[in-house]
């Protein structure tokens, strides 16, 4: 049976950990069994490129260096690979604890227990058994349903341009998008992509949901500057028509629309059944407004009330 | 066994430092410590006698173990705390950060979880550079999430008035609240006195809440996996199919569905399970003239009744 590759990868790690001197390919394939067992040089050699970006994937420095006779060896310097000190008390591990917990993917999820592991063996104290008694009963999970996240989290974690097709809320037909990747923000359970738009010149963002297909990285490094501070959240509010410019004037039906009241800047009962509300008025409102049906009547401005009775008579038609 | 290669090395490395300082440790105290079953835990201690800086020289770990405690016969130097990586490092700095954010967290919690924080960055160095590339914010419904968790700690009951989309309507009703969670929202799992039945409610739709002095009795009831989506429309559960053209796209994305068929205009037919078929009228109004229903008739038939009426508001005010 093949060696597990987890105890190939456990014992490159030691060997290159352990070693005062760096280790060349040949010393590494004699000492390690799984290496002897690969067969050809080319398979071998194939194995321990990809063995290497694990480890690295994992945290581990390992250096390169060629040796008087022109030899390439490798070695992770135990200062470079050492954890600094840090001691966390009770509490403060018991919320890392908590924290780590709110993954929902497996990637993240993966790293976020790995690195409390590593915390644990630098000696962070256990929870004791009482903390869940006088602590918040809040269970906190991030989603993460869609597929583009890995391949765009990677790409942002390394500045590596993408390109992905991406379908536009109103549009028929998906557009292939070249993106330099910048960040990604997830808010009301939905993840965006804030980066700079090659063929635009503009910086865009992106719902991942819309994204179709596989998202493929581009050679190359970034060519605009990445800005400090990126805008995800405000963006994605005017979209969703929370920033509100201007108000709006409708009658309600008594005892309908609670949402629509607990937004009203002002309100008052018209004594016939129906209550006149002032709220603000943003992008979205007009398909807001038509789902309360006959509830609702717009009184201005003009244009919303036009907006309404378009998308009204729409649905008249059937 | 671990299904992950990458995880189960990440987790051997951090176990070999953890058990040198513990000769004669518990499995069950090392299996609760790093997060893992015994199972998980017995499958690593398989795998590490086989590794070392070389199967040759008989340089392997001598660790093994009864079942019981585990022993490490020829403990080495190998083992220090290792650096975290930039994943581990993202995944835990990320959590942390959108968990400092909720609405409700406790003051205690809060402050613990800003000092791990701050030591984490520091100790994480440069490999928490990437950390600022993702971000969470949790949506804040800040005044009701205290009560429910103050109910939830003291185990008494609630009265809500809660606001129901589907019927656009205020109910009051007595609930035994059963847990927080959050997705997106923050919602309240609880037995609801009124409909002797497990409701979900989302925290920004209760109008109103008081916290009863009678204590909370919810039946014993399993805990629902949330990781398979909050809403699980069952099979028995009447069918819905809404036609929507490029503009109605969305629907694929807020409702869970059994299928969505691209259509040649790149709008979908989308077939939905719902247990109360005429709270979608709320969202044949809302499409316009992006989508309509195609069955169940009534429904149709109600939304176009529903537009005829609330158009007769408008003739004549021009």
């Amino acid at each position: 049976m093949a060696i597990a590759k987890a105890e190939r990868l456990m014992n490159l790690a030691l060997c290159l950990l352990g070693t005062r001197r760096p280790l060349s390919k040949r010393e590494l394939r004699g000492s390690i069994e799984a290496y002897l067992e690969a067969g050809t040089d080319d398979s071998f050699n194939r194995m321990f490129e990809r063995d290497k970006e694990d480890l690295r994937e994992l945290g581990l420095v390992i250096e390169t260096v060629e040796n008087l006779d022109g030899e390439t060896g490798y070695l992770a310097r135990r200062d470079s690979n050492r954890l600094p000190p840090i001691t966390l008390d009770a509490e403060e591990a018991a919320a890392l604890g908590l924290a780590a917990k709110v993954w929902q993917q497996a990637r993240l999820a993966g790293a976020a227990s790995g690195a409390l592991q590593k915390l644990r063996a630098a000696g962070m104290p256990e929870a004791e058994d009482a903390y869940e008694a006088h602590h918040s009963a809040l269970e906190p999970r991030i989603p993460v349903h869609e597929a583009a996240f890995e391949p765009l989290m990677l790409a942002c974690r390394d500045r590596r341009p993408v390109v992905f097709d991406y379908r536009k809320a109103n549009a028929a037909r998906p557009e292939q998008r070249q993106v330099e990747p910048w960040t990604l923000e997830c808010w009301r359970g939905h993840w965006y992509l804030a980066g700079w738009d090659r063929d635009r010149g503009a910086e865009r963002v992106f719902r991942l949901s819309r994204i179709t297909g596989r998202v493929r990285s581009r050679a190359g490094s970034f060519t605009a500057p990445v800005p400090d501070a990126v805008t995800v959240r405000e963006t994605v509010e005017s979209w969703a028509g929370e920033t509100a410019t201007r108000s709006a004037l409708i009658r309600l039906r008594s005892g309908c629309g609670y949402p629509l009241r607990a937004r009203a800047v002002s309100s008052r009962d018209l004594g016939d059944g129906w209550d006149e509300l002032e709220i603000p008025y943003g992008h979205g409102l007009d398909a807001w407004l038509v789902e309360f049906g006959p509830d609702v009547v717009v009184l201005e401005p003009a244009d919303l009330r036009a907006d309404v009775v378009e998308r009204l008579r729409a649905v008249a038609k059937g | 066994m671990a299904a992950n290669a990458i995880d189960q090395t990440r987790r051997m490395l951090s176990l070999v430092t953890y058990l040198r300082e513990r000769p004669g440790a518990h499995v069950s105290d090392v299996a609760r410590a790093f997060g893992i079953s015994e199972d998980e835990l017995i499958s690593d201690l398989d795998v590490l006698p086989m590794c070392g800086t070389s199967f040759r020289g008989g340089d392997l770990l001598d660790i093994d173990t009864d079942g019981d405690r585990i022993w490490w016969h020829n403990p080495d130097d190998v083992a220090e705390p290792l650096r975290l990586a930039a994943d581990e490092a993202t995944a835990l700095l990320v959590a942390a950060r959108a968990v400092t954010t909720l609405p409700g967290l406790r003051e205690g919690d809060r402050q613990a979880l800003l000092r791990a924080t701050a030591k984490l960055e520091a100790a994480a160095g440069e490999a928490a550079g990437a950390s600022s590339r993702l971000s969470v914010t949790f949506e804040s419904e800040g005044g009701v999430f205290a009560e429910v968790d103050r109910a939830i700690s003291e185990r008494r009951r609630l009265w809500l008035r809660y606001y129901s989309p589907a019927r656009d309507e205020l109910t009051e009703r007595e609930v035994d609240p059963i847990r927080l969670f959050a997705v997106g929202h923050t919602y309240m799992e609880a037995w609801c006195r009124l409909s002797e039945a497990r409701r979900t409610f989302r925290l920004d739709r209760v109008a109103e809440i008081k916290l009863l002095d009678a204590p909370a009795a919810p039946p014993e009831l399993e805990l629902r996996d949330l990781s398979e989506g909050l809403v699980q429309p069952s099979a028995e559960d009447p069918e819905v199919v809404v036609e929507v053209g490029p503009g109605g796209r969305w629907v694929a994305e807020y409702y869970p569905h059994d299928s969505a068929e691209e259509q040649p205009d790149g709008g979908l037919r989308i077939t939905l399970r719902t247990p109360a078929p005429a709270s979608l009228r709320r969202l044949a109004l809302r499409l316009g003239g992006d989508g309509r229903i195609v069955s169940p008739r009534e429904l149709a038939e109600s939304a176009r009744l529903a537009a005829d009426e609330a158009l007769a508001a408008y003739d004549g005010r021009e």
